[in-house]
């Protein structure tokens, strides 16, 4: 699709760039490159929460027990399986969510202890909390008098 | 051009990612909206216009620092003109793991008939 056409009507096209634009930027992704430019793993978020660190990845449609989290050293691995909500009959007229199963693993920092995570799961949002080591935390030290 | 509503509430809005299923009976929609729970859902049918519309709580998000961010935290909103075969009084709505699953019943006019051959 051409984006300029001027020569035909300048403010209709300008109008029409616009409405491209505004319609980009509400895209989460951007511009939308169509189902090749698309994840298919589950998205994430890390934050940092006082010293420790909170994961979060957009699981919707996984039941708690269709997801597991391993932890490897630094390395998160989260992976899910579901059955797949086989159509025996119809057509789809659209496709977009992710089906079947998923891996993903995420590096940790190392202030942060992986054995000591917990995992909550709700309305689809998996959050996994890692608190961080002691030796990380901020220690007081005090000052003897002499 | 078209003129669309704006939205009254700060933030941003999606869209969800949606599958959409036709078989001789209805329409069956799985829509995804992650964080979303039953009571900040609305299912609205005005003029034909089906209208999710989902609120997440982002309250929980204060006191969290982003380190790495590949979503975008907001309020969902997709909109879908229905045909009228669409029986709009019997939709069925349902929230399961941040997945709401709609059925959308066909009228019965609108159902394949098998149309017996008298002999």
């Amino acid at each position: 699709m051409a984006l300029f056409n001027l020569s035909r009507d300048p403010v209709n096209a300008l109008l029409r760039l616009q409405q491209e634009l505004e319609q980009a930027f509400q895209n989460p992704r951007g511009l939308d490159l169509g189902p090749s430019g698309r994840g298919v793993l589950p998205p994430v978020n890390v934050f940092r929460k006082d010293q420790d660190v909170v994961v979060r990845f957009e699981v919707p449609g996984f039941a708690p027990e269709e997801l597991s989290i391993e932890s490897r050293g630094q390395t998160l691995t989260v992976s899910g399986k579901r059955a797949q909500e086989s159509a025996s009959e119809g057509a789809y007229h659209r496709r977009e969510r992710i089906a079947g199963e998923f891996a993903r693993s995420i590096q940790l920092p190392r202030e942060v202890d992986p054995a000591q995570a917990e995992a909550t799961c709700k309305h689809g949002v998996l959050t996994v909390r890692v608190p961080a080591r002691a030796e990380a935390k901020p220690r007081q030290i005090a000052v003897a008098a002499q | 051009m078209t003129t669309q509503a704006e939205n009254t509430r700060p933030g941003r809005t999606y869209q969800p990612k949606v599958d959409i299923l036709e078989t001789d009976g209805g329409l069956r929609l799985w829509a995804e909206l992650p964080g979303v729970d039953e009571a900040s859902i609305q299912v609205e049918l005005v003029d034909g216009v089906l209208a999710l519309r989902g609120r997440v709580a982002t309250d929980e998000y204060a006191e969290l620092e982003p380190l790495y961010t590949e979503y975008g935290v907001g309020d969902f909103d997709a909109r879908f003109r229905l045909s009228n075969t669409i029986d709009g009084e019997r939709i069925q709505a349902k929230l399961r793991h941040g997945v709401l699953e709609l059925e959308l019943p066909k009228v019965a006019a609108a159902k394949p008939r098998r149309i017996e051959i008298a002999r």
